[in-house]
């Protein structure tokens, strides 16, 4: 036996089992997205078994490209995945800088920080769109009532009155409508990953060479200066890492969309698939094909952009 | 111009006070090195007189201006840190410009001033590299070269040698005090080593506990030591100190006679010992002597040679017009 033989062999297992894991789904799905198959169908039983018999081609991808829903899912879905992704960075390096600092009660504020990470995604979903955004009942209708009340009370003040009886009543927004259901989600999954962002960039910024803030002091760099050239490079592969973590995981987004509108108007590929596979199985595969190609879309994107900074 | 006056400089952090009231001139031009063992309060000195932290009480004056509240940044002193605190994720020549990118001075000038610090510390090769890239030598004189740039009054070191290897500690002790002959500029230098204070200082700064013990040139703190503790701390192989009966023969509490001030003998001589180990350097022998009957261990240096081996009998007289005589306190006497 030589010496590569025996680390080979002592792989295998789980060499074995991770493409078992893999090409097993990958391969029926594959098989799925070219034949035709139902769950239910009155007039022609037999497609309801999956049989090479029942083949149709690319007629399946065909079907989804001409769906109505498929270009808004693509669209939709690379709008979230990436609303989220700048929000997320941009509020969690912030956040990090901002309580990097000692300051009294940091633990419990840190803590308080990271909580919205151990909500369920569902419940996440139903507190903000029920309790928060809610454009009567939530705390989005309550604020507006209150300065619609506001503002009428004012249009009778005296001197000042003709000022406010000019401005208009405010309409609270309705995020459960089609065009704002998008922004919905964004907004509770930024608020829940949010502290993910945050607690990588903190355990980052914990590791940050003082001596060179010190001498960037000395050089004359201002907080500004320090961030932009020291701490931002420094942040530059946590930054990649929160990338592409939350690119994977919210790429198949699913509750919050399903919660808010039910897919009315604001469907990503996940729920499209969900939908086509309440029984067409066969037009769900081949979607679910679309949603592998776009996934290495985007992280043949991703790793472009931040394979350099974690490479380095 | 770079004269730097403490007056009545205090620090403390919280209850503990590391810098009692302290006094200190450094005139223009001057190579001056802060020296101490660990703890002694001399890099807390520095970052004083930098502004990397505040004063507790008492006055620092750069060039007759008191710059006591002034920032760091305005204060025209460029620091060389331990780590050498490089920017990492900037190219040697972008770390080198960085201080005057802050200041806003124009591409051309900040090129100009970049290259031509790169040819006086050699690093025109390496303008494109990243630090990680560079040797530990060579991201020092990038972090000199950092300094350079700026012209500032006064260069202060933070023990910028200690992360090298004793090789390349020589050559970069060589290279900054040449520095300091070409740039005539005010240096305040750290360390811990008194064999770089003793080669590179105009003045020596020794430091115990927060308390200055001496300054000096370097050969005043050699041949008169104010004392007990700048005695042992000066020179190497370190002074032979003994107290007792011998000492007071000698008139004095303590005695302290430097290595290379004792004659030896393998015959005869004021003190009998026993040779411990025998260092032969070839050009100096350094005998580690036992049993004398006066202090766990004498140390002396001969010149050349000398065939004693371990076990031998070796006789000790300590040359009398060079013998540092302290009392009680631990002063030198007259």
């Amino acid at each position: 036996m030589s010496n590569r033989t025996l680390p080979r062999l002592l792989q295998t297992p789980a060499v074995i089992l991770l493409l078992i894991w893999m090409l097993v789904p990958l391969s029926l799905t594959l098989y799925f997205s070219f034949i035709r198959y139902v769950l239910n169908n009155l007039r022609r039983p037999e497609w309801t078994t999956p049989s090479f018999s029942n083949w149709r081609g690319f007629g399946n991808y065909e079907f989804v490209l001409n769906s109505k829903d498929f270009l808004l899912a693509i669209q939709n879905s690379l709008f979230i995945v990436g609303s989220i992704l700048f929000l997320t960075v941009a509020l969690g390096v912030l956040i990090a800088v901002m309580i990097n600092k000692a300051f009294p009660g940091q633990g419990i504020v840190r803590v308080l920080l990271i909580s919205p990470f151990f909500v369920m995604p569902a419940v996440n979903a139903v507190l903000w769109i029920n309790m928060i955004l809610d454009p009567v009942l939530g705390l989005q209708g309550l604020a507006v009532a209150g300065i619609n009340d506001l503002i009428a009370s004012l249009q009778g003040a005296p001197v000042v009155g003709w000022f406010f009886s000019l401005w208009p009543e405010i309409e609270p927004i309705s995020f459960r409508a089609t065009q704002t259901s998008a922004i919905a989600v964004i907004i509770m999954v930024t608020w829940q990953w949010t502290p993910f962002a945050v607690l990588i960039f903190m355990t980052s910024l914990q590791s940050e060479d003082q001596q060179q803030k010190e001498a960037a002091v000395l050089d004359g760099a201002g907080t500004w200066s320090q961030f932009r050239f020291l701490t931002l490079p420094h942040l530059g592969r946590p930054i990649a890492i929160v990338v592409m973590i939350q690119a994977i995981f919210h790429l198949s987004l699913y509750a919050e969309i399903e919660i808010v509108s039910r897919g009315n108007g604001n469907k990503n590929l996940p729920y499209l698939i969900g939908e086509f596979a309440n029984n067409n199985i066969g037009a769900a595969s081949a979607t679910g094909i679309f949603a592998v190609i776009l996934a290495n879309i985007v992280a043949i994107f991703l790793l472009r952009m931040i394979g350099k900074t974690l490479m380095e | 111009m770079g004269r730097i006056v403490l007056e009545d400089v205090t620090k403390s952090f919280g209850e503990s006070q590391v810098i009692p009231p302290l006094n200190l001139t450094i005139e223009d031009g001057e190579f001056a090195v802060f020296v101490g063992p660990s703890g002694c309060g001399k890099s807390t000195l520095l970052r004083l007189i930098a502004g990397l932290e505040d004063t507790t009480s008492g006055k620092i004056v750069i060039d007759n201006e008191d710059a006591t509240q002034v920032p760091p940044s305005k204060r025209g002193l460029a620091m060389v840190f331990q780590s050498y605190a490089l920017y990492p994720h900037m190219s040697v020549r972008k770390n080198i410009a960085f201080p005057l990118r802050m200041a806003k001075m124009s591409q051309s000038e900040i090129d100009k001033k970049v290259e031509g610090a790169a040819k006086i510390l050699n690093l025109a090769d390496y303008l494109e590299q990243k630090p990680g890239q560079l040797s530990g030598g060579q991201r020092q004189r990038v972090a000199i070269g950092r300094a350079i740039v700026r012209e500032p009054a006064a260069f202060l070191f933070d023990e910028p040698l200690s992360n090298l290897d004793a090789a390349l500690r020589v050559g970069m002790r060589l290279e900054i005090s040449e520095l300091h002959n070409r740039l005539s500029t005010t240096m305040i230098y750290v360390t811990h080593d008194q064999v770089e204070a003793m080669t590179m200082a105009d003045k020596i700064v020794v430091l115990r506990a927060g308390n200055i013990e001496q300054v000096g040139s370097p050969l005043d703190l050699y041949h008169t030591p104010r004392n007990i503790f700048v005695a042992g701390f000066i020179g190497s192989p370190k002074m032979n100190i003994i107290s007792g009966p011998e000492a007071d023969k000698l008139g004095a509490t303590s005695v302290g006679f430097r290595p290379e001030h004792t004659d030896v003998s393998k015959t005869e001589g004021m003190w009998k010992g026993r040779v411990g180990v025998a260092e032969h350097l070839g050009s100096d022998t350094f005998i580690h002597v036992h049993d004398t009957g006066l202090a766990d261990m004498i140390t002396v240096r001969i010149t050349g040679d000398i065939a004693v081996t371990h076990g031998d009998d070796i006789y000790l007289t300590p040359q009398l017009d060079k013998l540092h005589k302290f009392d009680a306190d631990g002063l030198r006497m007259a």
